[in-house]
């Protein structure tokens, strides 16, 4: 069972879970099928963006900043109704991508070079310059034991 | 707006989809229903295969449409594209 550690620390102000969330590094690219399109057409491939990804176990599914897949080109393949107390009726588009975390060297490669996630206006800093562009949700936590150790600033994946 | 054609056209079939694919995945281009599919990266490959960058629909054919819960978007931490 391959178990991966992520100590949230700061040179500076020592541990930092409290402050800013279960965070791990991940990389979004377009996904495969558009890829290989990209490759038989001649066309660049938009290289991947790189960024955190805040562990959220309120959202049931995990979601992108949108403006990713504006910059890359990619299409929403979906739409999806939003449901919290403040918005009833509204939509969001729903976007294929490859999504990568480096710190999860699960198969030498991508654990989901294929998924579905939600395109919002998520993107922010965290205090040490740490740009969260992706909330990682249920749909991905569901494979994994998770460890919140909030006493030694450290959260522990295994799956 | 993108995919308003292929919406439509899934809500005039899903009756019909739900008989006959319940849990698959539609593939739809403007006023085409392509296939279903078994997964969404299968239906999400075809489309790409047949239509390209165009802008296509892949949806889940369930009774209950899929709904995004998020507790920070309750609490103002983020925001939706609406």
């Amino acid at each position: 069972m391959p178990v991966f550690d992520f100590f949230h620390w700061d040179k500076g102000r020592g541990y930092t879970l409290a402050e800013t969330g279960a965070i791990l590094q991940v990389t979004i690219g377009i996904p495969p099928a558009l890829e290989q399109l990209c490759l038989r057409d001649s066309i660049p491939i938009p290289s991947p963006v790189s960024g955190y990804a805040l562990i959220d176990t309120g959202a049931s599914a995990s979601a992108v900043h949108e403006q990713i897949f504006i910059d890359f080109g990619v299409q929403p393949i979906d739409h999806i109704a939003m449901s919290t107390p403040h918005t009833r009726d509204k939509f969001s588009f729903v976007y294929p991508a490859k999504i990568q975390f480096p710190g999860l060297n699960l198969s030498g490669d991508a654990m989901w070079p294929w998924m579905r996630v939600v395109g919002c206006e998520l993107k922010w800093t965290t205090f040490d310059n740490k740009e969260i562009i992706m909330l990682v949700g249920r749909d991905v936590l569901k494979w994994f034991l998770m460890v919140y150790n909030g006493v030694h600033s450290d959260v522990t994946l295994t799956y | 707006m993108p995919l308003e054609k292929e919406l439509a056209l899934f809500e005039s079939k899903k009756d019909e989809l739900l008989k006959v694919h319940p849990g698959k995945f539609a593939l739809m281009h403007e006023e085409e229903f392509v296939g279903a599919f078994d997964t969404a990266e299968n239906a999400y490959e075809a489309g790409v295969l047949k239509f390209g960058k165009s802008p296509f629909l892949v949806k889940k054919i369930s009774q209950e449409p899929e709904v995004y819960r998020n507790q920070a978007l309750a609490l103002g931490l983020m925001n939706a594209r609406i």
